[in-house]
């Protein structure tokens, strides 16, 4: 059955919060006392956790959006395809027409939600305490001497150094989130290969010579080699969710894209489905998108393995952030003039042993025969 | 747009050197058939720079098939394939 999480009551002088920034979104799984969402009153800003353990079934208020206390924020469900309960409808015409006079109990009980009678529809010629508890039950209200309705965190104390706090951006809060779960999920580690790039570079450039190419296709033809050795060792593609190996069935390819400052990790979806071409060209067209900034939701989430390059900017080595619930990201580095190039990985090693990502990376420093 | 050839072809040549300079590279001397990808100038990264740039430029969506040598692979074929498509 699908529970609601809602709005906290940061103060008591504060009936309204404003929603900043979700850390989530529809499909994921969060665990309870994962941080959803942040919200801010005129005095703070303050994490959101999960109550418990399930999966996004929809957002019920945007960023920037105001909302009151108690209100849903979302829903979740054990199952990805639970039913969200409709809102419900308050009859009217009901018996109660919002005048009947509350009973004590039915009283107490308002003035400890902050409710107006009126507002609660009765039964009967009162408004009784079932009326109001049914209303409570419909509306996801949850009463604060039973269960808090949220994990609260405390609110981090700005530096002691003259500033001004700034809203992050949308790209700015996905990386927010993508680290933030390289810290608090994955077991995350790194190794690398050096090997010749000359055997993969003579490769590419037959490649693109054949194809009459604009741009390089060593990269694309990279990924898409690794691709196929993720198609051909299923277990580098899977993550864990509650304790448990979660098998990817597609493989769908993250793969960054520095657009201006942005740095956009694209996805090419049913990667292992495409023949080269076919592949070289579907990731060519989100990274055009990425430049345009025209990404759509499908183009930038999904990725069940990911690729990253920064040979462009001749750095040696590099370390990835693992993308929530992806456990392994290929780094590509080659330092001009050094004759050599690098490959390494970031992998979560609760799915992924260091012989697994070993063996991927000699396989992958070789182009296919 | 101005859609004279010589109009694009100085425009396409701007951009390149534009791009060029980014990368710490004067690509002030490229020839107007020179193969862009092939001079070094400007590396893959940029080269989809440029195409984005070219497509928005010229309000001409291009296929991704589309983008190979023989139709951008110059300043020259750039420019033709400009008002080939436009003609």
């Amino acid at each position: 059955m699908a529970s609601a999480l809602h709005a906290p009551r940061v103060n008591n002088n504060d009936d309204i919060v404003q929603v900043i920034a979700f850390r989530v979104g529809v499909g994921d799984y969060i665990e309870k006392g994962e941080i959803v969402l942040d919200v801010e009153t005129d005095k703070a800003i303050v994490e959101v956790a999960a109550e418990s353990d399930g999966y996004v079934l929809k957002l019920m208020c945007e960023v920037d959006d105001k909302v009151a206390v108690g209100s849903i924020l979302l829903w979740q469900g054990e199952r990805i395809d639970e039913p969200v309960p409709e809102a419900p409808v308050v009859a009217a015409a009901s018996v109660g027409d919002g005048n009947a006079r509350p009973t004590a109990k039915a009283r107490t009980l308002l003035k400890e939600l902050g409710l107006d009678a009126g507002a609660v529809p009765a039964s009967g010629e009162r408004l009784t305490l079932a009326d109001v508890e049914s209303y409570i039950a419909a509306h996801g209200i949850q009463r604060r001497d039973r269960t808090p309705a949220v994990t609260v965190s405390a609110q981090e104390s700005l530096p002691d150094v003259p500033g001004q706090l700034v809203d992050l951006s949308a790209e700015e809060r996905g990386m927010l989130i993508t680290v933030s779960w390289h810290r608090d999920h994955a077991a995350a580690t790194y190794l690398e290969v050096e090997y010749d790039p000359k055997a993969w570079e003579d490769h590419a450039a037959a490649y693109a010579h054949a194809n009459k190419l604009m741009l390089s296709p060593l990269l694309p033809l990279l990924a898409y080699r690794y691709v196929q050795l993720v198609k051909a060792s299923p277990r580098l593609n899977a993550t864990v969710v509650n304790g448990k190996r979660f098998q990817y069935q597609p493989v769908n390819l993250g793969f960054t894209v520095q657009a201006g400052e942005t740095l956009y990790l694209t996805v090419v979806r049913d990667a292992d489905t495409l023949e080269t071409k076919q592949f070289i060209e579907n990731l060519g067209e989100v990274q055009r998108h990425a430049i345009q900034r025209k990404l759509s939701r499908e183009e930038t989430s999904g990725a069940t393995i990911a690729f990253s390059s920064m040979a462009r900017w001749n750095v040696s080595r590099h370390i990835p952030i693992l993308p929530p619930y992806c456990s392994l990201m290929i780094a590509h580095a080659a330092p001009k003039g050094s004759g050599r190039a690098v490959l390494g990985a970031s992998y979560d090693h609760r799915v992924l042993s260091g012989f697994d990502v070993a063996r991927l990376l000699m396989e992958l420093a070789k182009p296919p025969v | 747009m101005n859609l004279d050839r010589d109009a694009i072809k100085a425009a396409v040549r701007a951009k390149v050197i534009e791009l060029a300079k980014n990368l710490g590279m004067d690509a002030s001397d490229i020839g107007d058939d020179d193969i862009i990808p092939a001079t070094g100038y400007i590396d893959s990264g940029a080269i989809l720079e440029l195409v984005v740039w070219y497509e928005d430029a010229y309000q001409m969506p291009l296929k991704q098939e589309e983008i190979n040598i023989d139709n951008l692979g110059s300043i020259n074929s750039m420019a033709e394939f400009v008002l080939k498509r436009k003609g």
